[in-house]
C-alpha cells in the first residue's frame, strides 16, 4: 500500500474509513527508534492507509489523532469529534502565548 | 505456579495476551519503548471491541441487551505482547472472565471519564518521552 503524502487527507481517509466499518477497523502505530520512523496505519483489513513521517513536529498532530480515535473508539462511531480536535488546538495556542510572555 | 496450568505450558506460548489495568499498562509500555531503543520496533494499536466473543454478543444482541464498547490498546515489539482495555462511559462491572483467571491475567475493571481521559494523557506524555529520536524541524529542506 501506497503512503498518503498528505496529513490531513490521511486523517480525512482514515475516519471515514473507521465510520464505514467500526467493528472491524484498526489504528495502529509503529515506531523505530534506531531509525527514527513513525508509520501509522489505518486499516479494516479490505483497504490499509499509510503515513510514515520521521518530523519531530508530527508528534503534536498524531497525539490529535490518537485522541480522534480514542474518542471514536470509546463513545461509538457517530460521536462528533470536532471536540478532541478543537481540545488539542486550544491547548496549543496556550502554550504559545505563554512562551511569549517569557521572552 | 504449575498447578494451574492443565498440562498447558504457559511460557511456551508466545501468543497469549496479557489485559492489564491502564497504569500498569502504561509501565510495561515504557519499559517496551526502552528495550527497543537500540533496535526493533514498537507496534501500538487501537480497536474498538466489546471483548466479548462472538457467540456472547449474539446473544446479547438478541435479547436486546446493549453492548458496551472500550478502545482495547495493544501494544507489542514482536517478542512481547501487552493489553488494555479504556472505556469511557461509567457502566456496571463486567464480569471477570474465566480464561483470564486461569491465565492469571488481570481485566481491567471501571473505567470513568476521569480515568478515561488520564490514560489518554499519560500515554500522550509517555510517547512523547520516547518518541525522540525523530528529526528536529529543518528549515533548509522541509518536507512538507
Amino acid at each position: 500500500m501506497v503512503y498518503i503524502e498528505s496529513w490531513d487527507e490521511f486523517v480525512d481517509k482514515s475516519v471515514q474509513l473507521f465510520r464505514a466499518d467500526p467493528q472491524s477497523s484498526r489504528y495502529v502505530m509503529k515506531y523505530r527508534h534506531c531509525d527514527g520512523k513513525l508509520v501509522l496505519k489505518v486499516t479494516d483489513n479490505r483497504e490499509c492507509l499509510k503515513y510514515k513521517t520521521d518530523q519531530a513536529q508530527e508528534i503534536k498532530r498524531m497525539e490529535k489523532l490518537n485522541n480522534i480515535f480514542f474518542t471514536l473508539m470509546t463513545r461509538g462511531p457517530d460521536v462528533d469529534i470536532t471536540e478532541a480536535s478543537m481540545k488539542e488546538q486550544a491547548e496549543s495556542q496556550q502554550t504559545k502565548k505563554g512562551r511569549g510572555r517569557r521572552q | 505456579m504449575r498447578r494451574w496450568s492443565f498440562g498447558f505450558n504457559f511460557e511456551k506460548t508466545p501468543s497469549i495476551m496479557v489485559l492489564l489495568q491502564p497504569d500498569p499498562f502504561l509501565n510495561e509500555l515504557t519499559k517496551m519503548f526502552e528495550q527497543n531503543k537500540e533496535k526493533g520496533s514498537v507496534w501500538v494499536t487501537f480497536k474498538r471491541s466489546t471483548l466479548k466473543c462472538k457467540a456472547v454478543r449474539q446473544r446479547m444482541q438478541t435479547v436486546g441487551e446493549l453492548l458496551e464498547y472500550r478502545c482495547l490498546v495493544r501494544a507489542t515489539d514482536g517478542k512481547k505482547k501487552i493489553s488494555t482495555a479504556v472505556e469511557s462511559m461509567e457502566t456496571r462491572q463486567i464480569l471477570i472472565c474465566l480464561v483470564y483467571l486461569i491465565l492469571r491475567c488481570e481485566i481491567s475493571g471501571q473505567l470513568s471519564t476521569k480515568e478515561h481521559q488520564k490514560f489518554q494523557a499519560s500515554y500522550a506524555t509517555l510517547l512523547k518521552a520516547h518518541m525522540d529520536s525523530l528529526k528536529k524541524r529543518d528549515r533548509k529542506d522541509k518536507k512538507k
